[in-house]
This record gives structure tokens, C-alpha cells and sequence, in this order.
């Protein structure tokens, strides 16, 4: 599965980093495909091209705070979830998305 | 690029004395001090305390990654202690913490590539080998690369 992410956390100096890395690890585990933007407090980082969103089939949205260029995703399915979330149990997360997923196809 | 600029072992403690959370963040940030890195202790440590407020910084794993963005600090830079026993902490997976990552970076900033250092040390902590080396290893330099490593791969 192909799937576009953006991390982004109240300091914007850690949290962000570690949820970005938790998901790329968690992901490629479960053999998945995952490109992970940063939104911290030196900006926008490894930002999501319109072609990266467009075949995306899963949005991870791993927040504190609301982030910059939501309306990106209004066609996607989004799993918007708090950082701790994601550096908790990654694989988890990723799973249940999935699962909610095909239950909704 | 090099992490040494923001990592040093003058600031990194692998046996440090704090019988709790406060004596933790105030020992690491002593030793910060003592080394030029900030300026007011009890600025920065009240600023430390803000950041907690707004959330866990106890990432499980028995590592915490505090951090206060302050006007009192002079270097950006991460200060870490290695605790004897194990401390209370508020952490996402309910367990005790034994190894605080202290950051300290600097309110306003021009120079982002700092910033950029301090979050991929965060980034870093994501993968296991890093973790067991900050909770394992007895030698400040050997961690220093350990992140240095990941930083570059």
C-alpha cells in the first residue's frame, strides 16, 4: 500500500522527528510504501508532491497541533491521530488503518 | 555535517546522581551551565517545565527527551544523563525512565541547520540499536557516533 504522511508536534523540535521516523520504520516493516512530510519549527520539510498524494492510498496524519495544507488529502482516506500515538505502536496504528480501510471499500 | 556541534561529552552524564524528575532535568541543566550553554538555570528549567505541560515526553523505551525552547540559552545543544536507577516519569508506555536527552535550543534563530541536528537526534531514537546504546553503553563518544552514524545513513 502507498501511503503519504505529515508529522507535526506543539515545539515542533522533537516529537515531529521521532513520529516521522516511528512511521517510516512501522510502515516499510509491514511492507508498505510511506513518504512522511515534517511540519516542525524550521518549516516545511521533504514535502508531499501532488503526484506522491494523488496515488496514495492511505493519509497518516500524525499531529499535535493543526497542520498547513489539510485540504490537500479531501479526497483521501485520513487517519488523523496525536504524535504519541504513532511513536507508541506504529505497526498498530498502520494496521488498524488498514483494517478501518477495507471495511469502508 | 557534524553533530559534535550540538553533542559533546562535556554534557553527556552516564552516571548521573537525581533520585527524581526534577533533580534530573536540574542536574543536566547544571551541567549545561557549567559548560556555557545556557545562561539562567532557572530560566531555562522553567521553560523545560512549560514544554511538559503540553504533553508525555517520556517516549517508553526508559528514555525521555525533555526540551525547552528559552531565551536563556546560548548553544543549541542536547545534554544527555544516564540514570543509576530508575525515575518516575509521565511516559507513553507507563514505564520508569532511566536516560533523559535534554535539549536545549535557542528561542529565536537564524541558523536552522542547529535545529535541523537536534530533530534528527530525535528522529534517531526510533531505531532500537540507538536506544540500546544510550541505555547500555559506558562511553560518551561511542553514543555520540552511534547518532552520528544514523544521522549520515
Amino acid at each position: 500500500m502507498k501511503i503519504v504522511g505529515v508529522a507535526a508536534c506543539t515545539a515542533g523540535i522533537a516529537h515531529t522527528y521521532l513520529a516521522k521516523e516511528k512511521l517510516i520504520k512501522g510502515a516499510e516493516s509491514l511492507g508498505h510504501q510511506i513518504r512522511v512530510e515534517t511540519q516542525g519549527t524550521i518549516g516545511v520539510e521533504e514535502e508531499l508532491t501532488a503526484d506522491e498524494i494523488k496515488s496514495a492510498e492511505l493519509v497518516i496524519i500524525a499531529a499535535d497541533v493543526n497542520i498547513n495544507g489539510k485540504d490537500r488529502f479531501s479526497d483521501k482516506p485520513v487517519v488523523k491521530v496525536p504524535t504519541h500515538v504513532v511513536i507508541k505502536s506504529p505497526k498498530n496504528l498502520i494496521k488498524n488503518a488498514e483494517k478501518q480501510m477495507r471495511q469502508n471499500q | 555535517m557534524n553533530l559534535s556541534k550540538v553533542m559533546q561529552p562535556e554534557i553527556i552524564d552516564l552516571s548521573l546522581s537525581a533520585t527524581n524528575k526534577k533533580e534530573a532535568i536540574e542536574a543536566l541543566a547544571d551541567l549545561m551551565s557549567t559548560h556555557g550553554y545556557i545562561g539562567s538555570k532557572e530560566q531555562f528549567v522553567a521553560d523545560v517545565y512549560e514544554r511538559e505541560l503540553q504533553g508525555k515526553t517520556g517516549i517508553g523505551d526508559h528514555i525521555a527527551i525533555p526540551h525547552g525552547k528559552s531565551e536563556s540559552v546560548i548553544k543549541n545543544a542536547i545534554a544527555i544523563g544516564r540514570l543509576q536507577g530508575e525515575i518516575e516519569w509521565e511516559t507513553l508506555d507507563g514505564e520508569p525512565v532511566k536516560v533523559i536527552l535534554l535539549f536545549a535550543v535557542k528561542k529565536e534563530d537564524s541558523n536552522t541547520l542547529h535545529i535541523k541536528m537536534l530533530s534528527q537526534v530525535a528522529g534517531a531514537l526510533a531505531d532500537e540499536a540507538i536506544c540500546e546504546q544510550l541505555l547500555h553503553s559506558n562511553n560518551a563518544m561511542a553514543i555520540i557516533d552511534a547518532f552520528q552514524t544514523e544521522y549520515q545513513s
